[in-house]
């Protein structure tokens, strides 16, 4: 996962939960959900997708189940359950509070100090 | 363990619904992808190309959703049991020799564990039976330590103990089933109407006993087990209602037991009421128990052995104060005695079959011990590969992981061959020993057996990893990878506790060696004790009269003359004779007797003997001594001539010093009129009656048969192979009444033998096992000798280049074994005394620490060792200088 040079560590989870929270998608569909709802600016490493959505589901945040594509092929869907709800939403209030910090923090001037 | 195995094959298929399912979903996203390339205007070769390329390498991600999804520890798992079973594959003499120990030592320890868990462990098969006691009389001041309850005791006790929910008496016995022509002998039980109900079952088919059953008149009803109804009856569903003679009288079948109906370890197969008159039932009964009547009891829940044995004391005590008896009774010692009945059934067996398993758990220690040793040194030759694999990267949970995988796949494997070893040994115990064992015949190989084998092999895999990984993560990788040679060098710590092993498994092995030593000088002291009488050529058989034919002692005393006049006219046969109660026969009560004229010294007790009527020449046909005046004739029975003969020990205890012929005595503890005493009229020889290792001298006293007559042991003394005798003896018996049966023919010899089985048995498995454990030792000794050698050779070259003799070479090694050897005697010399005391109560005469033992057993001992020794030692010596130097 090392590759993962663009995102933050440990955020990679809370986008794909914030991506199925949404709307039951599969793999490709979190990887262009995560593309589309963050304006093209993030971009995650294909190939760390998969064991992240393999690990939530271990966890049980996410449920997979087996549905039919929009081009009628067999494809593995993931929803949020409960417990991976509440997780989003810790996550959301966490991460606002660290992203004002650290914003509030970089916005100090000289002068405030 | 059929769970556990659907459980794991659900992971396993599961297993590859998941991989199947993550190649699906992977290879979706790629196609996907390729074709959102393609549609952006890329060929399709390219936009397959560069899909692959940003998906990243598929079988790192796969390797990571495994591990996602907790599952890498499985490929850990199988990769590791591959490369185990490839290493063990390698070495197949290690292997082979692993399993061997492996399956020797578990299979001897489960055999013995199924017997104790048979027979000590599991619950008798009856409902709550932990609440299942006996109660019996004992008069220990009179040296009668058990006598059973009486008749009266049962009618006194029924429903008056609070703590008792229910209460009952049975008498074991025969009876002689069948229409006349086709007649069997059968073990049957007489038993109270409560019997079946206070063990906690009943008859499924009928019903069982009532109370109006329980007289003579009205007794003849009979409930039959399973196995009787099945094998006489084919099952027949009408069978309740219809009559069998028994003892010659119909009877009328009234019930039909469950298929796994078992009282203890009864035979029987026929249950009927036991009938008492009211004299039978009065309190002069109370202490006429005599050993044949036993009784057990049901305690309500909640209530206590302690409670009970309160409740019992403070009747006995209430019934005493208008007692006549109660006197004599308290100066015997009398009590009785609450103890329940599993443990009770088993008291006997109990020491010897914990030493067994102390035993067989040595030599499994042995095992273990020796193995890991074995496994230590396979290690030692690793480290530098092992060393290799931890420098580019293997972590100490893997190491760890490795070696646990690798000892568990042994040990598993080596549970298994003993599980097949204890099934044969089972099978071997069954056909052997079961019926001589209480509850043998529960003794059974099964899933229990099989689930503490897996236990026991996972258990040992764990501790004999452990000190091999300790080995492995011991030492500084540095120090491994510049050794020079192959191997790696060895570390004091390592070979100090490859010694220490060797030590240890030594001084196991010479417990094991002293305490089977101890157990044959045992067997041997008890096989030198005499008898008493000369047991060669005497065959032996017992005929049981039945009441309707004999009812009284005329017919009895008519037929037995007949028998013992035809049987001494038989070729080969000097001499014949008929007794109440053959020496050894395996039960025996005793009964007091009044010397006349005679009062009990204050604070004696009276004493129980045991007393015989004999018929024909007896005391002729057994080799009994005669030690003053004569032995009862054929016509002191014939005439009914109160005279009586006593045995030394008798003798003794009344007349120390002097004379007792011409003296009289009264049968029973009481003095009574003239025409009543018995005059002695010889002494014989004491003879040992419930066993050779008997010990208390009780004293017998020998009345004729018309005198003292009931069921009789026929003896007959022959010039021929005694064997050759019981078919003529059967036909003798038939030809006098063609509806007696004899039962129990077996020779005195072989009476004396079956009487020792219980010491036998044990010392010849003692034996057995520490020729295993010597075995092991040996195998021991020898692999940490060779390994010594060859981590030295280099060494010793080096040595022997500088000048040194093979000779000194030779020794050195020779007196590393030696050493290791004496440390290893004298901890086993202390393991050895501990063992003895531990084995006090199944020895006879024979001291905990027996010094020419402890000599012997470490000569033994010594010898295996060295002859285990010489060949690495000798090895060492012919090392070639140049060879080994240049090798490294």
């Amino acid at each position: 996962m090392g590759k993962a040079a663009d995102l933050l560590p440990g955020t990679l989870d809370m986008l794909i939960l914030k991506a199925v929270s949404l709307k039951p998608l599969h793999g490709y569909g979190v990887l262009l959900r995560i593309r589309q709802i963050s304006g093209k600016a993030l971009e995650i490493p294909q190939g760390s997708l998969y064991p992240a959505l393999y690990r939530l589901e271990h966890q049980a945040l996410i449920v997979a189940e087996w549905g039919q594509s929009e081009n009628n092929r067999r494809a593995k869907y993931y929803s949020l359950t409960t417990a991976g709800r509440r997780r989003l939403r810790e996550e959301t209030a966490g991460w606002n509070r660290l992203a004002s910090a650290i914003a509030a923090a970089l916005n100090t001037t000289p002068e405030e100090v | 363990m059929l769970k556990r195995f659907r459980s794991l094959f659900g992971v396993l298929t599961r297993r590859r619904d998941f991989e199947d399912g993550m190649t699906e979903e992977l290879r979706f996203h790629i196609d996907q992808y390729t074709e959102d390339l393609m549609q952006s205007g890329v060929s399709q070769a390219e936009a397959a190309r560069r899909a692959r390329i940003e998906f990243g390498s598929l079988n790192s991600i796969q390797g990571d959703c495994r591990e996602a999804r907790g599952l890498q520890f499985l490929d850990e798992l199988r990769r590791e049991l591959r490369y185990a079973a490839r290493w063990l594959r390698k070495t197949p003499g290690f292997t082979l020799t692993a399993l061997l120990t492996l399956a020797i030592c578990l299979g001897a320890n489960l055999t013995i564990f199924a017997v104790i868990d048979s027979v000590l462990l599991r619950p008798l098969p009856f409902p709550e039976a932990g609440r299942l006691v006996t109660i019996f009389n004992t008069y220990p001041k009179a040296g009668v330590d058990r006598d059973g309850s009486s008749i009266t005791n049962y009618y006194e006790r029924r429903g008056r103990i609070p703590a008792f929910a229910s209460l009952a008496i049975y008498r074991y016995g025969t009876a002689i089933i069948g229409e006349t022509g086709s007649t069997e002998r059968e073990q049957i039980t007489r038993v109270s109407p409560d019997f079946f109900s206070t063990l906690g079952t009943g008859p499924v088919m009928g019903r069982s006993f009532k109370d109006e059953e329980t007289s003579y008149e009205t007794d003849s009803v009979v409930v039959m087990t399973d196995s009787f109804w099945r094998n006489r009856y084919q099952r027949d569903p009408r069978i309740i209602g219809q009559k069998i003679r028994v003892d010659g009288l119909p009877t009328t079948v009234i019930g039909v037991l469950p298929p796994d109906f078992r009282f203890l370890s009864s035979e029987a197969r026929l249950y009927f009421p036991l009938a008492s008159s009211a004299d039978q039932r009065a309190p002069l009964q109370r202490h006429s128990g005599g050993n044949a009547i036993q009784m057990i009891a049901r305690l309500n829940p909640g209530a206590t052995l302690a409670q009970a044995q309160s409740q019992i004391d403070a009747q006995n005590a209430t019934l005493e104060v208008d007692d006549p008896q109660a006197k004599m009774m308290a100066d015997a010692g009398f009590r009785s005695l609450v103890v329940p009945l599993h443990a009770d059934h088993v008291a006997a067996i109990r020491p010897t079959l914990l030493l067994l398993q102390a035993g067989v758990l040595t030599l499994l220690l042995i095992g273990v011990v020796n193995l890991g040793n074995l496994l230590l040194i396979r290690a030692g030759s690793r480290a530098k590969e092992l060393a290799v694999r931890r420098a580019l990267g293997a972590s100490r949970r893997h190491v760890i992981s490795e070696v646990l995988v690798e000892t568990t796949l042994l040990t598993l494997a080596g549970g298994l061959l003993g599980l097949a070893a204890a099934g044969g040994g089972i099978r071997l115990l069954s056909a052997f020993a079961a019926d001589r064992l209480p509850l043998g015949s529960r003794i059974a190989f099964d899933a229990r057996l099989a689930f503490v084998a897996l236990v026991a092999a996972i258990v040992l895999g764990v501790l004999l990893a452990a000190p091999i990984a300790w080995f492995n993560l011991r030492r500084p990788l540095g120090d491994a990878l510049q050794s020079e040679s192959r191997s790696g060098t060895s570390g004091h710590s390592t070979q100090t506790l490859r010694h220490s092993f060797v030590v240890s498994q030594t001084a196991l092995a010479f417990m094991l060696l002293a305490a089977s030593g101890l157990l044959g000088l045992s067997l041997q002291r008890v096989m030198e004790v005499s008898p008493g009488f000369r047991p060669d050529h005497i065959l032996t058989g017992k005929i049981a009269f039945p009441s309707k034919n004999y009812p009284n002692a005329a017919g009895r005393v008519a037929f037995t003359e007949k028998l013992v006049d035809k049987l001494g006219h038989l070729p080969g046969v000097s001499s014949a004779g008929v007794v109440t109660n053959v020496p050894l026969s395996g039960t025996s009560g005793k009964s007091s007797a009044a010397i006349k004229g005679r009062v009990l010294r204050p604070g004696e007790s009276p004493r129980g003997n045991y007393s015989y009527g004999v018929g024909g020449d007896y005391f002729k046909a057994m080799g009994f001594s005669l030690l003053e005046g004569r032995f009862l004739t054929a016509d002191d029975s014939r005439h009914g001539k109160r005279v009586c003969v006593v045995d030394e020990d008798f003798a003794r205890y009344y007349w120390p010093g002097a004379s007792p012929l011409g003296h009289q005595l009264f049968e029973g503890s009481e003095q009574q009129t003239d025409a009543e005493a018995f005059t002695i009229v010889g002494v014989v020889g004491s003879v040992k009656q419930v066993g050779l290792t008997e010990e208390t001298a009780q004293g017998a006293i020998y009345y004729p048969y018309a005198l003292h007559g009931d069921d009789v042991f026929v003896a007959a003394r022959t010039s021929l192979p005694p064997e050759s005798l019981g078919l003529t003896l059967q036909a003798a018996v038939r030809q006098i009444d063609p509806d007696l049966p004899v039962n129990d023919i077996r020779t005195m010899e072989t009476r004396i033998a079956d009487s020792l089985v219980t010491r036998r048995a044990p010392a010849l498995l003692a034996v057995l096992f520490s020729a295993i454990a010597l075995l092991l030792t040996a195998i021991g000794s020898y692999g940490v000798l060779s390994y010594a050698v060859d981590q030295r050779r280099r060494e010793i070259a080096v040595r022997m280049a500088l000048g040194a003799q093979p000779g000194q070479i030779r020794n050195q090694f020779l007196s590393l074994a030696l050493h290791l050897l004496a440390y290893g005697v004298v901890l086993g010399s202390i393991g050895a005394w501990v063992a003895g005391r531990a084995m006090q109560t199944i020895l006879f005469h024979v001291p905990a620490f027996d010094l020419t033992i402890l000599a012997v057993a470490a000569a033994v001992m010594g010898l295996v060792t060295v002859v285990a020794c010489l060949l690495p030692s000798y090895r060492a010596a012919r090392i070639s200088p140049v060879e080994a130097l240049r090798e490294s």
